[in-house]
């Protein structure tokens, strides 16, 4: 049988797989909003830690990780920073929206942090930013997903249609079993693409070097500069470094896929674990991708597009049925954080804008019908953005995580009492404020001196919010009462 | 009212110990002791590179402090 019937095949019988999982979902939940748009916040640990992760990694792990270190070498192992503090910002951070959001009954990152600053032009520009930066990150996805399936299939579907496959089957089980079904099929999709990752790279590096250690001593002969920082092309400056540390970490939790999955957990202690523990999974992801980009370099050093550097190699050097498993995997990776990304924009724009503004005394079940029309108008959204647009996939992510980490300076205000508050106004200036500066230092001057991008736009943000929330209206002191001290009660016990 | 006392400190002594550990060691990882002292491949570490080597045991630190700090019910 021909590799490419192998791989094609096997990747469908994946995409069936996740479909019936969609229906049995389906079967299992009630339809009203907390179940399909929260899980009914009763996920365990096991669930939760496997959609954390899965959702985490996607295509990137695969695709544009891989990529990179095949360009710019040992510098993206500084990956493992942002997965670590990843951990450290769900333990401390996540704990606390968890808290508020089973007190006050909060679905979306808004609805918290309108609650707390009074406000529903905080409401409207958190929403704004939920949304317009996840839609970055469908087309990761997509544009991912579009790679590998064309790759399996030897380009014998195109990418168009690919990623257009792909999509609807995402969309597909979400629709029908909403967040219940993108959590079960998180949790397959989560072992899938580690065993994948760590199976293709172990014996892709076995296969063509003798091991991890035969592979390291040729590219230290061969190829030095990729062991070194900043890299044969000079990226990984220390300002890069940085940026790149706080907008993966703090940028990525912050998008709304991945802040509603701390309202989802049955309690902080699952929270706890969860974040002691995700960085074991997230950072050990790049070893083998280290391997397979790096030893890359020195079997295919022309390779035009160093993101599809994994699946060429498998292709070429692997046997047809582990490079059909292993894109397998690789599909789970990319899939499992669209279908999340899919579900949080269905939530946030039927709870934060439709729901909201449009249609607010309706039934919950005229909601998720609506929420499910959503998913349509995404999925097109999406694939036309895929379609234009071919850029190179982790400057999106990066793009992605600035843009989120401007809610940065609202959410601390909302989940850290301090002895100055945040207003209204001061939120609304500070995130325009990021937002403009996000966009000035990466596409007019980019990176003034060296700097990554996001540290400009939050540093601009957090001192614009400081300022004017000095000489505007803080939110009344009922509120702060009702949501610091429910902070302080859940830390702290009084 | 009375506002809660600020948050950013952490206030017990496991807390304090938590928090400049995590940070201690994260350090250890960022410019400029990666991008200097750090920044080469010898000595080899089991056949590995020593900034490789290096990330991966304070990637490792990092993870400790996390683990104690759960231990301990901070």
């Amino acid at each position: 049988m021909e590799p490419w019937v192998v791989s094609t095949g096997l990747i469908f019988i994946y995409l069936i797989a996740t479909v019936v999982i969609g229906i049995l979902a389906n079967r299992k939940g009630t339809a009203n909003m907390e179940d399909f748009f929260l899980y009914g916040r009763q996920a365990g640990f096991i669930v939760l830690y496997l959609t954390v992760v899965a959702t985490f990694h996607s295509a990137f792990a695969f695709l544009g990780s891989g990529g990179f270190f095949f360009t710019h070498g040992i510098g993206f192992w500084m990956a493992g920073t942002w997965t670590v503090l990843v951990g450290a910002i769900t333990y401390t951070i996540g704990t606390r929206i968890w808290a508020l959001g089973k007190k006050f009954g909060y679905i979306t990152p808004a609805d918290m942090i309108a609650d707390f600053y009074e406000s529903e032009a905080v409401r409207i520009i958190v929403a704004f930013v939920s949304v317009i930066f996840t839609l970055l990150y469908i087309q990761v996805q997509a544009q991912g997903l579009g790679y590998i399936l064309s790759v399996a299939t030897g380009d014998r579907i195109s990418f168009e249609l690919a990623s257009l496959i792909l999509l609807v089957v995402a969309a597909a089980y979400l629709m029908v079993g909403g967040l219940r079904a993108v959590y079960w099929t998180d949790v397959i999709q989560g072992i899938w693409m580690y065993i994948a990752v760590w199976a293709g790279s172990l014996v892709l590096t076995y296969k063509l070097f003798g091991g991890p250690v035969e592979l390291w001593r040729r590219l230290m002969a061969e190829r030095p500069d990729l062991l070194s920082l900043p890299g044969p092309e000079g990226f990984f400056t220390p300002g890069i470094w940085v940026g790149m540390s706080i907008a993966l970490s703090f940028g990525i939790i912050f998008q709304p896929h991945m802040m509603i999955r701390y309202f989802t957990a049955a309690s902080d202690r699952t929270l706890k674990i969860l974040g002691a523990t995700t960085p074991i999974y997230l950072m050990t992801l790049f070893i083998p991708v280290a391997f397979v980009g790096l030893g890359g370099a020195l079997i295919l050093p022309d390779l035009a597009s160093p993101d599809r550097i994994f699946p060429e190699l498998l292709f070429r050097y692997a046997s047809p049925w582990l490079t059909g498993l292993i894109l397998a995997g690789a599909t789970a990776a990319a899939m499992s954080t669209l279908d999340s990304i899919l579900h949080s924009n269905m939530t946030v724009l039927t709870r934060d804008v439709y729901q909201r503004y449009v249609a607010p005394d309706r039934s919950q079940r005229h909601y998720l019908a609506f929420g499910r029309w959503v998913v349509v108008a995404l999925l097109v959204v999406g694939w036309c953005l895929t379609v234009f647009n071919l850029d190179f996939l982790v400057t999106l992510v990066t793009l992605s995580g600035a843009g989120a980490l401007q809610l940065m300076p609202a959410v601390l205000g909302v989940c850290y009492p301090g002895r100055r508050l945040n207003t209204a106004a001061g939120v609304v200036a500070g995130i325009s404020t990021g937002l403009i500066t996000l966009y000035l230092t990466k596409a007019v001057f980019p990176q003034p001196l060296g700097i990554h991008e996001a540290l400009w736009s939050v540093a601009a943000n957090f001192a614009v919010t400081i300022v004017v929330s000095r000489f505007t209206r803080p939110p009344s002191e009922a509120t702060v009462e009702r949501i610091h001290g429910e902070v302080e009660r859940f830390v702290y016990g009084r | 009212m009375t506002p809660p006392r600020s948050h950013y400190l952490p206030r017990t002594r496991r807390g304090r110990i938590a928090t400049i550990a995590f940070i201690a060691a994260m350090a250890l990882a960022q410019p400029p002791i990666v991008h200097g002292l750090m920044n080469r491949t010898e000595p080899l570490i089991l056949g590995t590179p020593f900034i490789f080597a290096y990330l991966f045991g304070v990637y490792c630190l990092m993870i400790g402090v996390l683990v104690w700090t759960l231990r301990k019910g901070v």
